[in-house]
């Protein structure tokens, strides 16, 4: 709406008009601005590394249905082999009835060579550089069962060594488990047949699980993991093996993708002495059943309550 | 007293009976229903006796349980293919004389040096991956015949090394003097070389109870049976029978942390 200037007032102030040096500065001005919004928004550019808004906005494990759960293992399959060329095979392994998993280790035969710990790295797809092992080998001087004085970086020439034994610590799967009373969020709980598992999209990263484990069984993504390409391990399962995020939390969950599909863990296929034995604690019949009826077995820091599913044995 | 007397009245009764019954006229149908009877249980005899003998071959713990290597069988490749796999038809006696069993000799410290001849044999068939893995691959040498040259670091297989107290180095408490290419225990049990599990069991019986149950030595496989079945592996797999001890490895690497920390404030590991 105009309005005419009335007669006998002031002659209007002269129309606004653009001058060469108000247009330079303000064109200027707002170059600068635009430039420095850019700028600001710049690592919105990296978004694709956080992920998609579909992995944003996925709900917690145990609310996902079915349909649901199948357009996340392929929405992951895709993401998978967009990152490593490789296109793996995830699939979501349900526990099975009637089916309690127990670990057994034989400390008389363990001799500390390590390949459990790397046949496990490459089962699980564990970032290689920086390390992130599950199982941690301690090399322990006869006379003590103090995890303090055991030594996880021997190198020697050849093991065994004389005066020592060898004890692989790993997750226990704990009846009574620590980590998951303190997670905030309930991204670990325990599943029926015993494994305790992470969801890893749910993790915020606190790392209230790794100092609530007396076993050291937890280990942080510290840095995005560092997989070769050739080195993945295609076949993966959404609590176990497939490639994690950093600022995440893992451990081992006794080879879900494996064991949950009737097989053996990784590690106990490669022991060379047979020192690490598995099964099903409800059968009666199974190799753990006979271990814990005949071998005088016991379990690490039993004071603590944990009530691990992972005991130690020595025989002979 | 009296009943005493009752007592051998009783059982000479049925007998008498019997005898009357043979001299009267249905003597005949008595004789053939008895000798019918004597047939019966001498064929129930039999059948009992033949099925409560001990089964030749040997009992499988497990069944749907595989042994892929049967056994590790000493011989040369070469041989061992020639042969399909069975070293009972194998020939000792090309070289040994079949009348006298060969001689042993023992070094200073009383241990049975096993015969150069054979080293190869024992190199042969030994099951390198079981104890290197596929992360230390091991690069053999093989002979003009296809036999495996014994590496350096195995020189110490040439001696015998069975039985930690020297009870046990002497050939013939497994091999049979009388017959090279069997095996027999010390109960006299001829046992084949693909038998030889049967063979250890004869001494090591805890052992052997805990092999049985899954529990000693190595597996793979399928826990859940109905998924699978579980390989597991003979005595002479994993252990040489002639120095059984399971050898020194070499470990793999250790922790790789992501701010390593320096070898000088690592604990040493001889401080306890």
């Amino acid at each position: 709406m105009t309005t005419s200037p009335p007669d006998g007032a002031a002659p209007p102030s002269e129309p606004r008009s653009m001058s060469r040096r108000s247009f330079l500065r303000g064109s200027t001005v707002m170059a600068a601005g635009v430039a420095a919004m850019a700028a600001g928004l710049a690592p919105l550019r990296k978004l694709s590394d956080y992920g998609s808004v579909d992995e944003f906005l996925q709900m917690h494990y145990s609310e996902l249905k079915p349909e649901q759960m199948k357009v996340i293992l392929e929405r992951m399959e895709r993401e998978v082999q967009r990152q490593y060329g490789v296109r793996p095979h995830v699939r979501d392994f349900k526990p099975m009835n009637g089916v309690e998993f127990v670990y057994a280790l034989n400390l008389t035969r363990c001799t500390g060579c390590r390949k459990c710990v790397h046949a496990c790295v490459a089962e699980n797809n564990q970032s290689r550089d920086p390390g992130l092992e599950y199982i941690r080998v301690l090399k322990m001087p006869n006379g003590t069962f103090d995890m303090e004085k055991g030594d996880h970086n021997y190198a020697p020439e050849s093991v065994p060594e004389p005066g020592f034994f060898y004890m692989p610590v790993q997750c226990h799967q704990c009846k009574n488990p620590p980590c998951v009373k303190v997670c905030p969020v309930k991204a670990t709980w325990q599943e029926p047949d015993g494994i305790t598992v992470i969801d890893y999209n749910w993790c915020i990263g606190c790392r209230y699980c790794e100092a609530a484990c007396p076993y050291f069984a937890r280990r942080f993504n510290f840095t995005e993991p560092s997989i070769p390409s050739e080195k993945l391990n295609p076949n993966m399962s959404y609590l176990g093996n497939r490639p994690r995020h950093k600022g995440v939390m893992e451990k081992c969950h006794f080879c879900i993708q494996r064991t949950r599909a009737g097989r053996y863990p990784a590690c106990l296929e490669v022991c060379p002495t047979g020192a690490r034995k598995f099964g099903n604690i409800l059968d009666p019949d199974s190799e753990v059943s006979y271990i814990l009826k005949h071998k005088r077995v016991f379990v690490l820091k039993e004071e603590v309550g944990t009530l691990p599913r992972f005991f130690y044995y020595f025989d002979v | 007293m009296r009943r005493v007397g009752q007592a051998m009245e009783r059982p000479a009764f049925p007998i008498l009976l019997v005898l009357l019954h043979c001299m009267s006229d249905e003597s005949k149908k008595t004789t053939r229903a008895l000798a019918g009877l004597t047939a019966g249980f001498l064929a129930l005899a039999v059948v009992f006796y033949v099925s409560s003998r001990p089964p030749t071959a040997a009992k499988t713990p497990f069944p749907g349980i595989t042994a892929p290597k049967p056994t590790t069988i000493r011989i040369s490749a070469a041989q061992l293919v020639k042969s399909g796999g069975d070293a009972s038809g194998l020939e000792c006696y090309t070289c040994h004389d079949e009348k006298k069993p060969p001689e042993l000799k023992y070094d200073a410290a009383h241990r049975l040096v096993f015969p150069k001849e054979h080293a190869d044999l024992i190199i042969s068939m030994r099951n390198c991956e079981s104890c290197h893995g596929t992360d230390q691959p091991v690069k053999l040498e093989y002979a003009a015949d296809g036999a495996v040259i014994m590496p350096k670091a195995h020189q110490d297989l040439l001696v015998m090394a069975h039985g930690r107290n020297n009870r046990n180095d002497n050939c013939f408490n497994c091999h049979n003097p009388a017959k090279l290419n069997e095996l027999v225990t010390r109960e006299g049990l001829h046992l084949k070389f693909d038998q030889a599990t049967a063979l250890c069991a004869s001494c090591h019986g805890p052992t052997f109870r805990d092999w049985e149950a899954g529990v000693h030595g190595r597996t793979s496989g399928y826990w859940d049976r109905s998924k699978g079945p579980i390989t597991r592996e003979e005595c002479a797999s994993c252990h040489d029978p002639h120095a059984p001890a399971f050898p020194q490895l070499i470990p793999l690497p250790g922790p790789r942390p992501m701010h390593p920390v320096a070898p000088a404030t690592l604990p040493p590991p001889s401080a306890h």
